[in-house]
Parts: structure tokens; sequence; C-alpha cells
């Protein structure tokens, strides 16, 4: 009797929350979904370098960006023929996500902008860094895009890697490399394609 | 009218006074009774962080205690812990999805402490050691004592370590430019050194008021 009361409280109590959880959830489901368009949306017009305000990025996304959905991947590509596209992979200590763009030759980088990493900060978290991305512009990827030690970085294809911080420079590395030239090659398909 | 008459009517020595002053300082949740510091150690490099998590604990810890305190007499006591587990998992979920429904960059930079929540000692504390006992009335001023006294200790943590750690409060730049960032003041190690340091000045203090 004793336990059959206290699993009737359980189921009771188990019912009651989760009612007002999904409660809870149906109402903030919306908001929720919308902030992380707004978020991706944003970076995507960051990367392209569109000029947004805070409030307008979903009309002005709309307005100046075409979608191209080529299976797995998404390109966001603007008026003058630059794509963006997500990338997504592991850095030193968790994953590093963020937008990459690149010009419209498919051959080099227009701009790299990181939304989440986990690098330590101070040194790795260095990367999500304006002044650390912003030489990867016009650099181009082919053969591949190569991290010089601080300051040697001169040809084309050259960026200057963080010192101090080898282990989150080599893992960006691998993962820009890998996801440029596998986007540029999809990239250049379905544009021959159309 | 024996002076001792006016001491007893005196708001100072009400049950509830007692009750919601105990957690700000005698019972600081953090110097005191020195619980929930994983939180602590990790969201405090910045203000903002600090007063959107002190909010949220403390709105759990109000709530918990509460309902708690309510249900003292149906609750069986073999399953009093799944109990308080379950009533603290709903408002910590609540208090999740409200940040990243309304503050989502708050709710990015807090990560999955805001879920962490669920296991911060604070409010389980308070349910096994004062709700299941008291009224509802005072639980809930209980929890909103430890709640405030928790974010009190956020706050100063948060003010220290992102002035030094950032140059910057509230976001604000505070420091002058040619200020350096002591880069160990914005991860943990560093709260940990400035945990240490608080934790000391006010053992120091308490002890001189205890005695």
């Amino acid at each position: 009797m004793k336990a059959l009361k206290i699993i009737l409280f359980v189921l009771v109590m188990g019912t009651v929350s989760s009612v007002m959880l999904v409660g809870v959830n149906s109402f903030t489901q919306p908001l929720i979904f919308k902030n992380e368009e707004v978020k991706l949306k944003s970076a995507v017009l960051g990367a392209l370098e569109i000029t947004y305000e805070t409030g307008s990025a979903l009309a002005i996304f709309n307005d100046k960006v075409r979608v191209l959905d080529a299976g797995k991947t998404e390109f966001f590509i603007s008026r003058d023929g630059a794509a963006a596209f997500e990338f997504y992979g592991p850095g030193l200590w968790g994953p590093i996500s963020g937008v990459a763009s690149i010009n419209p030759d498919l051959k080099s980088i227009k701009a790299i902008k990181i939304v989440s990493q986990e690098e330590t900060p101070g040194l790795g978290g260095r990367i999500a860094e304006h002044g650390f991305l912003k030489q990867f512009r016009g650099k181009e990827f082919f053969p591949r895009l190569v991290f010089m030690p601080e300051g040697k970085s001169s040809a084309v294809n050259e960026v200057d890697a963080i010192t101090g911080a080898t282990g989150s420079s080599r893992a960006l590395e691998r993962l820009l490399n890998s996801v440029l030239q596998k986007n540029a090659g999809i990239l250049k398909e379905q544009l021959n394609n159309r | 009218m024996s002076p001792k008459k006016t001491v007893k009517r005196s708001f100072r020595n009400a049950k509830w006074f007692k009750a919601l002053i105990a957690g700000l300082w005698q019972d600081n949740p953090t110097f005191c009774m020195v619980l929930g510091l994983c939180s602590m150690l990790a969201i405090t490099n910045r203000m903002d962080n600090a007063i959107a998590m002190g909010l949220g604990v403390t709105f759990c810890i109000v709530f918990s205690s509460l309902l708690v305190s309510l249900f003292r007499n149906v609750i069986p006591s073999r399953v009093r812990m799944l109990a308080y587990m379950v009533i603290i998992a709903t408002f910590v979920i609540c208090v999740d999805r409200f940040l990243k429904a309304y503050f989502p960059p708050i709710s990015e930079e807090l990560g999955p402490y805001v879920g962490l929540i669920i296991t911060n000692c604070i409010i389980m504390g308070r349910a096994e050691t004062y709700a299941i006992k008291n009224g509802p009335l005072l639980s809930a001023l209980d929890g909103l004592g430890c709640g405030i006294g928790y974010t009190f200790m956020l706050i100063l943590m948060a003010f220290v370590r992102e002035t030094i750690g950032f140059g910057t409060l509230l976001g604000y730049r505070v420091m002058p430019g040619s200020w350096v960032n002591w880069v160990v003041m914005t991860i943990a190690p560093g709260a940990f050194f400035l945990l240490g340091v608080y934790l000391w000045i006010f053992r120091t203090i308490a002890k001189k008021t205890e005695a």
C-alpha cells in the first residue's frame, strides 16, 4: 500500500511537471528558432560583407542573398557572385564553427567568421578575433592554405599562425583546407550544371 | 513599556526577517556554506553573465523552496530527493528556455551552465535543510535570502574579473587604453585565486562578528 502511494505520487508529479514544460516549450520554441535563424543569417551577411543593422538582418538577407541548396551544403550567394557557407569541425579543445565566403573566382577567400569556438581564451581563442581573421582576405586555398609561424607569411596562400596556440592553429588550418577545397568543388559543379 | 517589549516588536527579531537575512551573511551560500562554486568559477568572467546567472538561480531557489514547502506533508520521505530534483529541474528548464528565447547572447555565453543550475547544491540544500521543515512563506524568504547572497558574491567576483581580465565593465571600457588584460582572470584558475581571497576576507570579518 505504501509502495503504491509512492508510485502514484511520482507518477502524478512527473505528469504535472511534464505538462508544464510542454506548455513552456510550445510558447518559447518559435522564438528560439527565430533567434537561431537570425544568428546564422547575420553571420552569413558578415562573411559576405553586406552591411546590416541589428534589427534588419532578415530583411536584408532575403533581399540580397540567394540560397543555393546543393544537397548536404547550402551556399549563400550574394549579388556580386561571392558564395558563403557554414563550416564545422574539431578544434583543439572543442568544436569550431563559422561561416566562410569565397570570391567569384572560386580560388580565393573573401572572409572568414568564427561563430563559436572553445579554444584557450587569450591564446587559441584569438582565432575568433578580427585582427587574426582579416589576414585571410584574398588568400588562395589551392593547392592548400598554409599557416606560417607568426610574421613569416608572404606568399598568396600563406597566413600567420598564432604564436603559443600551435594546436588551435593547426586544427583551424586542417579544417579550413578541407572545407574550402571541398565546397569550392561542389559549388563549381553546381554552377556548371545550371 | 520596558525595553524588552520594544525589542520583541522590532522586525529585526521577527522570524521572517531572520529567514531572509540568514542567507545574506551568516549562512551565505558561498563563503559560509561554500556551495555552488562550480558555476561561480565558470560564469563570473563578465558582469552580465553573473547577473543573469544570479537572477536565474534566485528564481529557481525561491520557487523550488516554495513548492517543496507547500507539498512537504504530501511528499513521501523515501522519494523526497526525487521530488526535489523534479521540482528544481522544472524551474531550471523554464529559466533555460526563457533565456534562449529572450536573451540569446547571454544564453550562449552561459552555455551549459544554465542547465547545470539543476546540480547547484544551494537549491537542493535549501530544500533539504529548510523548506521540508518550514512553512511556505518562510521557505520562500529563506530561498530569496540565499539567492541574493549568492548573486552578491557572483557580482563581486565578476566585478574584479571583468575589470582586470577584459578591461571593461558591463561591456563598457573602464580601464585606460594602455591597460594589458590579465588573461588568467578570464579563465577558471584566476577565479579560484580571487575566490580564495574573498573567502579569506569574509571569513576574517565573520569571525570577528561571530565572536
